[in-house]
């Protein structure tokens, strides 16, 4: 879960489509996280990627802000987990 | 002395340094070809993990692909073909089969090759497939080296089950010169916990195969296929390892990470200047070696902040650096920024990552963690001001320290 400066939140799947990474402990620009291992950014709206060495995005839940209350509704779609690293 | 829009780019060597200088080209809008020649039958691939995740057997070398195969660039690659001679004039390569290159510039991104001791290295996935395909399992496991490398494939040969795993790092604990007491005292903790033994300060002197008749029910295959240039032995079996200080350990699979030779054999006589020392080629800090129109990027290159020794040479993001600021020089934009050295190490679930100018500290202290518990966070100062830090899982602090530290574009331009 991501709150950014400008107020929005934002919910992704913790682990980098590159390694096994917390991007939760990442760096927040932009309405960007960067992964703190190596040189990706995702975006926090879709989980888009924009450069090596990460090349798939990551997965985004829908986020609602209601009377304060965060409510996500988790993504159908499959996670994109990095190679060796399975759902725990 | 830029590069015009339309002009040609030669690219020599198709590794990181390679393919992230392709990619900062057309991400910062060179529209002429570019052309990216390499010796290696494979499409440009990622070295960290074959220490690693490949090695371990998690990762294959699909996923290690540079380029994305859904959005490739806009390249011209040309494989399994070495470069075997640069002109000046007209500017251009000749490679091993007979083809001669024009370009406009040619960036040298060249690599390097290990230093072979005896047995088993790690520098191409060849390499790293022989290793990954012996039997490690319940083996006697020597690892000659103390380095990053070296202790990142002393622990993938432990999750692969060896029966024994012994360092020869030349020093009393691993990284000691370079990282200090603490860190030092932490890796050799973190290891043995996980089975590994040091041999302390004692160095490899030989490798050499124990003989048949020593061994009993062994044979010696043949060593016909061992290339000429390789030095030690590669034979499989037994191996007996003399060390500096009269001992002899025997092990049946070593592997020396002994460090890289910049692969620039092709370059002895032409006009490029290389370091006397290591053979590297020599460059300013924009990668540009003082012959009009060639560059160079990377692990074959010493760059006037590394030849200093400001800046580590042989590093992941240290090459990523290098190849966008090449980039920038060539397409005369604005310079980009070196940023805080930063290079990372992943050991036993315990990530390692030291950002800023670690070789130059004079003091070492410890800002939270210890040794025992494997999640140091330390600081190097020099003269009493903070200079470099490193982190043993300790993402978030890293990130933090870095961030705070980024010089951006428009600070170089003001
Ligand atoms: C096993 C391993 C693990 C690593 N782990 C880490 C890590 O955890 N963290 C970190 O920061 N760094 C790590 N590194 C370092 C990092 O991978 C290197 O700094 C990086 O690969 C350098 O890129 P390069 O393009 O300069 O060289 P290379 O990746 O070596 O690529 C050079 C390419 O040029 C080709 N070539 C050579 N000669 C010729 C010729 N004459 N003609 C044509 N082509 C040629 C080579 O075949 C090769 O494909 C690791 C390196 C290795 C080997
Ligand atoms: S682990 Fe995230 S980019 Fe490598």
């Amino acid at each position: 879960m991501f709150l950014t400066e400008e107020g929005t939140v934002h919910a992704l799947d913790d682990t980098c489509t590159h390694q096994d990474a917390s991007l939760a402990a990442g760096w927040v620009e932009n309405c960007r996280v960067e992964c703190p291992l190596h040189e990706s950014t995702f975006s926090l709206r879709t989980g888009e990627v924009d450069q090596p060495p990460a090349k798939r995005g990551v997965r985004v839940h829908q986020v609602t802000v209601q009377d304060g209350e965060v409510l996500v509704e988790l993504s159908t779609a499959a996670p994109q987990l990095p190679p060796g690293v399975e759902v725990r | 002395m830029s590069l015009a829009p339309d002009g040609h780019l030669l690219i020599i060597g198709a590794g990181l340094a390679g393919y992230y200088t392709a990619r900062q080209m057309r991400t910062q809008g060179h529209t002429g070809p570019i052309t990216i020649l390499g010796a290696e039958e494979h499409p440009a691939y990622d070295r960290p993990a074959l220490s690693k995740a490949y090695l371990c057997g998690t990762t294959d070398l699909c996923d290690l692909y540079l380029d994305d195969p859904s959005d490739p660039l806009d390249v011209r690659w040309v494989r399994s073909d070495a470069v075997i001679g640069l002109s000046t004039q007209p500017l251009g390569v000749q490679t091993a089969s007979g083809t001669f290159y024009l370009g406009d510039a040619v960036v040298i991104a060249t690599g390097a090759e290990a230093r072979r001791l005896g047995g088993h290295a790690i520098r191409s996935v060849e390499d790293a497939a022989a290793l990954r395909a012996a039997p490690l399992a319940g083996a006697r496991v020597a690892v000659i080296g103390g380095g990053f490398l070296a202790l990142e494939t002393a622990a993938t040969c432990t999750t692969r089950g060896a029966g024994s795993v012994t360092v020869i790092a030349g020093e009393e604990l691993p990284g000691l010169r370079r990282l200090g007491q603490p860190v030092a005292q932490a890796l050799h903790r973190l290891h043995q916990e996980h089975g590994v033994r040091f041999l302390g300060s004692a160095r490899a002197l030989s490798v050499n195969p124990v003989p048949a008749a020593a061994d009993g029910c062994r044979s010696v295959r043949p060593q016909a296929r061992q290339p000429a240039a390789l030095q030690g032995s590669q034979a499989p079996g037994p191996h007996s390892i003399t060390l500096s200080d009269g001992r002899s350990i025997e092990a049946d699979v070593v592997i020396s990470a002994v460090g890289a030779v910049p692969a620039t054999g092709w370059l002895t006589r032409s006009a490029v200047a290389l370091d006397p020392v290591t053979g590297a080629v020599l460059a300013d800090d924009t990668g540009f070696t003082g012959i009009p129109g060639v560059w160079a990027a990377g692990d074959c290159a010493l760059w006037a902040a590394q030849r200093t020794g400001l800046r580590p040479v042989g590093h992941w993001q240290e090459t990523v650096d290098q190849a966008q600021a090449v980039a920038s020089a060539l397409l005369g934009g604005i310079p980009s920024p070196m940023q805080e050295p930063y290079l990372w190490s992943d050991q036993h679930h315990v990530t390692i990552q030291a950002a800023g100018m670690l070789a130059l500290a004079d003091e070492v202290k410890v800002l939270a963690g210890t040794i025992e518990s494997g999640d140091l966070l330390v600081s190097y100062l020099r003269d009493g001001t903070e200079i470099g830090i490193l982190g043993m899982n300790r993402l978030r602090e890293v990130v933090r320290w870095r961030r705070s530290r980024r010089v951006r574009p428009a600070a170089l331009a003001a």
